[in-house]
């Protein structure tokens, strides 16, 4: 008897997470096209640290440079424009267009828009985030099973290639890399995954440990499966549950930490935004500009409860699965 | 029964613990009277632990050099006064001293009353001692090559000491002031080819108006005053706290709170919060520390004059003066601080003029190619901008900078690395442009950043410029007297400013906050503990 | 059991040697050295020569490494070239700030986790359920500065009832015997709280997920039938079975009682062996480096052994 889920069968929480990391994604795909440029420095002085919702007038000269005015009014064929308490008077030859000019979510230290920077930054870190993770996954899994499996000498030596990995202090690992590497995504993508693979490869062979010796694998090995097959089919199945869990909140870490790796030059460079690095660049203000910091991480923690529910909802599916059967 | 009995005391000891850790500073405040009057403790907030109480041990960073100042005396004490002459000196251990006719000795008298901590009287042949140690290879200090013109130094009687010098020049008082004097009786037991590994806080003896007398390191080092100091009845606080809180923001919340009195690192950005506070004065005083962009003079196109000019030319420094350090900044326009008496008040200021940029450029051959990048024989004009990144400050200038340039058809692509890689490559050469800074010392010696480099020379000039005139105006103002150095060193700083190796961009302040109850205290160019032995908690 | 252990104490020494070797390599490749720090403008090129010998820096790279080597195999780890105090003195007194702190950590989020695991399995698929995953992803995501700064400026700066940062307070720090352990408590709480909330979640997350799994079980509805309450079933039944990837979590922050968490340190100022690694490695002191190096080493090895021993405990059927 096979179910065929219509989307209200579906369990709750895979419909909130799909729902919640689908608003995420169009956000970071759409956003960027609606917004302003991200890397606009109108102002510096007048613009730095509005909070949200703040406006202010935009005066763009004839020139093509802006002055960014708390207020400017037309008067006889000249503008007078008040920035920063002064006022100073502008022939209407020089100005080129007048209009308001609102922060919806406020503007960082050298007057750059904030949702502008949010949006651009869900591009760079939720596909940086989500390709780490799949590296990560691909190499953690794979070693995590074939330890497992194997058991013995293979066992061993994997085993202690995690615990190197996990001993040797990252940041001269990572400024070797930067030494080597031309920083661009890929690389970042890489150093990323290669930093998170180990959690992974620890939790697999755990759970394959246990699972070895359960009957069902027993009789899969007494009609004769090879061990492929048995690792694909029966093990890789079953061994899901912790890291498919791990795996969501591993995307929030990988998030944060792109943030870190670019104090080495890996990360990403300015003026490309990233949660990551804009969580790290408010971190200082958080007690006068708490928008900086506090916008950022909500998004992020959106993005993992979003995967965590869309994980809970794939185990919660399965589990129905299971017991439909 | 026993359970709700231990559960009481221990509630009542939880509640008088936490109420005593908040009345702690108050108290001090209670001891409100008029004029200077003996009590109380200051709590300073810094952000990192010193690394050892032996300057010649390790390059001192700022905080540690102004602890050690607490703790040990030099000859003579610099006043602030460099902005319209060399500084003068005041008395301190030395109480007078005179200069030979032929400018190749400095004889030192010193004060008869000054003791090291324990009790031992702080003599000539301290003061010998100290310069061996300085001078001595196996110690290895960075003060050995800064001794170099001092040949000797020799016991006249106890209280009586000689400085040789090699030749005659301006700074001799400067150079021999260099440097605290350290307590031989105590640590010439110690070999000077065991100096750098050995704990000197095992064998702690200090001189000035506090003593080490707890160190918990990373957390707290806690100075009280010495009863043998001899300007009594100076200090007159009892204690001098120095609290770890190596974050900034942590450093001001704690002062809001009331259990630091003294943040000597202010961020400028958070100076309006630190003035809204009425129990709170901030005071800015000038820093010798100015930033620049360091264009690599060796490599084309920044081998060019008109290349670098015209970058120069682009920047708003004003905009970005503004922005990154909120007004609490000035622009910088020469190798001088502006702020020192040797500055040239006369130099042609660079302006902001992004089209003279364009005309520049279009003149030394570049053109605009079709994504609005200028670019000369095919080579685009595209290049990193080095900043460490830990440095918030820079990251700011940085992205303004590539804001500005790219207005003009450059493309900046800043990089933000690790601070060591960031000196490595600035000491190697291995860059484009970078975003640097210096701190000056009051000693005007254009030498270290602006000769040409050769074997002691230009040690510091890793953009590589080379200006044969510089360099020979600079040696003849190292012989000059003082007196008439100036129009010499004007003329240095024309030349240099001309030809714009560096991009001269800004001169901090430095802000500081202390609570307004703390009275007497002269915070000023010099150090912010300039007397402090004369603070005092008033209302 | 006991051959088990002791190959893999032999595994575990040419381990050490091996991370100690690739270490020392990267440190010696990384860009700086210990003089790059040298910036005032008055300190000459020879100077910063000077203390590049004075340091070995200017020895080829085998012969430095071999010169460390010979003197760590009899114990000698040097002198620490930042602080000036041998090697050893400088971790002991650095690891038990930090052990105590992320031992103490570790339990909060342990003991949270496991709670709120079994709060959520009581009512499974119930509205409770999903707020309590939602609280536990969310303080799991959240950056552990926002979430420190957070506690510090509720508890310490608003109600006045925990101190902002450090170990002790200044008063404290003079104090002996009770008074400077209940200071030494106090200060304990708000750090250890971060650790904990911020990790609490993923064990949370883990437990829910397996002990819904293993409560559908057959064994589960065997001991139901026999008469076993709900709880007795969970605690008794369930609970050890979910445990294998507890364990394997647990193994893997055992390194973190040597590490600690740089963030943690630097916000509540906790004179920990993150602060000291990340100095040590600003500052390139090299037998400082390679002394911590080993130390995580030892017990990154001691966490995973600790792990595979509990398996073959806690589950018969794996066979090691």
């Amino acid at each position: 008897m096979s179910v065929q889920p219509g989307w209200r069968q579906l369990p709750g929480r895979l419909r909130g997470g799909i729902v919640l990391l689908g608003a995420l994604a169009v956000v970071a795909l759409c956003g960027p096209l609606l917004t302003r440029d991200p890397a606009a420095v109108l102002d510096p002085a007048a613009a730095a640290l509005l909070p949200p919702g703040a406006s202010r007038v935009l005066v763009t000269l004839a020139d093509g440079s802006t002055i960014l005015a708390d207020a400017a009014r037309q008067d006889r064929g000249e503008w007078r424009v008040t920035r920063l308490g002064a006022e100073r008077t502008i022939p209407a030859g020089r100005v080129a267009q007048v209009a308001r000019h609102r922060f919806w979510l406020g503007s960082d230290s050298v007057g750059r828009d904030v949702l502008a920077r949010l949006c651009a930054g869900g591009r760079v870190s939720l596909g940086v985030g989500a390709l780490a993770l799949i590296v990560a996954l691909l190499i953690g899994v794979a070693a995590g099973l074939v330890s497992g499996w194997r058991g013995g000498v293979v066992d061993a030596v994997l085993m202690r290639v995690v615990d190197a990995a996990l001993a040797v202090p990252t940041l001269f690992l990572l400024l070797f890399l930067a030494a080597i590497l031309r920083p661009s995504l890929a690389a970042l993508i890489l150093v990323l995954g290669l930093s998170s693979w180990m959690g992974v490869a620890r939790l697999t062979r755990g759970q394959v440990l246990s699972l070895k010796e359960r009957d069902f694998i027993l009789a899969a090995r007494a009609i004769g499966a090879g061990p492929g097959r048995i690792a694909a089919f029966h093990v890789l199945p079953n061994a899901l549950t912790p890291i498919v869990q791990d795996a969501a909140l591993r995307l929030g870490d990988l998030i944060l930490v792109e943030a870190s790796l670019s104090f080495l030059g890996l990360g990403v460079q300015p003026p490309t935004a990233s949660w990551g690095s804009m969580v790290a660049e408010g971190q200082e203000m958080l007690a006068s500009a708490w928008w900086l910091t506090a916008l950022p991480s909500v998004l992020v923690a959106l993005a993992v409860i979003g995967a965590g529910l869309v994980a809970d909802g794939i185990q919660d599916l399965s589990r129905r699965k299971a017991a439909a059967t | 029964m026993r359970t709700t009995r231990f559960a009481a005391a221990s509630l009542c000891a939880c509640a008088l613990c936490a109420w005593g850790c908040r009345k702690e500073t108050q108290a001090s405040a209670a001891l409100a009277q008029t004029g200077p009057h003996r009590g109380g403790r200051v709590v300073v907030a810094i952000q990192g632990d010193i690394a050892t109480f032996n300057e010649y041990q390790s390059s001192a960073s700022a905080t540690e050099a102004e602890i050690i100042d607490l703790l040990f005396p030099t000859l003579v004490t610099e006043q602030p006064n460099y902005q319209e002459s060399p500084p003068s000196f005041a008395p301190r251990l030395a109480a007078s001293w005179e200069l030979s006719p032929d400018g190749h000795t400095l004889t030192f008298r010193l004060r008869r009353d000054a003791r090291w901590s324990d009790g031992i009287a702080v003599t000539a042949t301290d003061v010998v001692f100290t310069l061996r140690a300085q001078k001595d290879e196996q110690v290895g200090s960075t003060f050995v090559e800064l001794k170099s013109r001092i040949r000797d130094v020799e016991v006249v009687d106890p209280f009586t000491v000689r400085f040789h010098f090699t030749h005659a020049y301006p700074y001799q008082l400067m150079d021999a002031n260099d440097g605290h004097i350290v307590p031989a009786h105590a640590w010439g037991a110690v070999p000077f080819s065991q100096w750098r590994t050995t704990d000197f806080s095992e064998r702690l003896v200090t001189g000035g108006p506090f003593r080490a007398a707890t160190h918990t390191r990373d957390q707290t080092l806690a100075l009280t005053r010495d009863p043998g100091y001899w300007q009594q009845p100076r200090p007159y606080l009892d204690e001098l706290v120095f609290r770890v809180i190596p974050e900034p923001a942590a450093q001001l919340a704690q002062l809001f709170a009331g259990n630091v009195d003294m943040v000597p690192y202010v961020p400028p950005r958070e100076a309006a919060r630190v003035q809204a506070r009425p129990e709170l004065a901030l005071i800015s005083v000038p820093a010798r520390l100015w930033g620049f962009v360091a264009w690599n003079n060796r490599i084309a196109p920044f081998s060019d004059q008109r290349v670098r000019r015209a970058l120069g030319l682009a920047i708003n420094r004003q905009a970005l003066v503004e922005s990154v350090y909120c007004g609490f900044a000035r622009l910088a326009e020469g190798p001088v601080l502006s702020t020192m008496w040797a500055c040239n008040r006369a130099l042609k200021l660079l302006p902001f003029d992004p089209q003279q940029a364009r005309a520049l450029l279009a003149k030394a051959g570049f053109v605009s190619n079709a994504s609005g990048v200028l670019e000369r024989g095919g080579q685009a004009l595209a290049f990193d901008l080095l900043y460490p990144a830990s440095n918030s400050l820079r990251h700011q200038a940085a992205v303004l900078i590539q804001a500005d340039l790219a207005r003009v058809g450059v493309r900046v692509t800043p990089l933000p690395l690790e601070f060591t890689t960031f000196l490595a490559r600035q000491e190697a050469g291995a860059f484009q442009a970078l975003l640097g800074a210096w701190e000056e010392s009051t000693k005007v010696d254009l030498a270290p950043q602006w000769c040409t480099q050769a074997p002691g020379r230009g040690s510091n000039n890793f953009i590589g410029y080379s200006n044969p005139e510089v360099d020979r105006l600079i040696a003849v103002a190292e012989e000059r007297d003082l007196s008439n150095v100036k129009p010499v060193l004007d003329r240095a700083q024309e030349l240099i400013v001309a030809d714009q190796p560096v991009t001269f961009l800004y001169e901090a302040m430095r802000l500081i906050a202390i609570r307004r109850n703390v009275r007497g205290a002269d915070i000023n160019a010099a150090s912010p503990f300039f007397n402090v032995a004369d603070w005092y908690w008033g209302t | 059991m006991l051959r088990f252990a002791g190959r893999r104490l032999a595994a575990a020494v040419v381990l050490v040697w091996l991370v100690a070797t690739v270490t020392f390599v990267l440190v010696a490749l990384a860009p700086g050295d210990a003089a790059s720090r040298l910036t005032d403008p008055r300190i000459s090129a020879q100077t910063r020569e000077r203390w590049r010998r004075e340091f070995g820096l200017d020895r080829p790279l085998p012969a430095r490494y071999a010169a460390w080597l010979g003197a760590a195999a009899t114990g000698d780890l040097g002198t620490s070239w930042l602080h000036h105090r041998a090697v050893t003195t400088v971790l002991g007194d650095a690891l038990p700030n930090t052990a105590l702190l992320a031992g103490l950590g570790l339990m909060v989020e342990i003991a949270g986790g496991v709670a709120i695991a079994l709060v959520q399995l009581r009512r499974a698929r119930g509205r409770l359920d999903s707020a309590l995953s939602f609280a536990a992803l969310a303080s799991y995501a959240l950056p552990t500065f926002a979430v420190a700064l957070a506690l510090i400026g509720v508890f310490s700066y608003r109600l006045g009832l925990l101190p902002p940062s450090h170990m002790h307070s200044l008063a404290g720090e003079q104090a002996h015997g009770p008074a400077r352990m209940f200071d030494l408590l106090l200060h304990l709480v708000l750090p250890a709280a971060t650790i904990g909330l911020t990790g609490l979640g993923a064990v949370a997350r883990y437990l829910r997920g397996v002990l819904l799994d293993e409560r559908g079980r057959l064994y589960v509805l065997a001991a139901r039938a026999r008469g076993c309450s709900e709880q007795r079933a969970l605690l008794v039944h369930v609970l050890p079975n979910a445990l294998l990837p507890l364990i394997t979590m647990i193994g893997m922050s055992l390194p973190f009682l040597a590490s600690g968490s740089l963030v943690v340190e630097v916000v509540f100022s906790w004179p920990g062996m993150g602060q000291l690694m990340f100095g040590a490695a600003l500052a390139r002191d090299v037998p400082l480096l390679m002394g911590a190096t080993i130390l995580m080493t030892v017990a990154v090895v001691a966490g995973n052994l600790v792990a595979d021993l509990a398996y073959a405990v806690v589950d018969p059927r794996v066979r090691l």
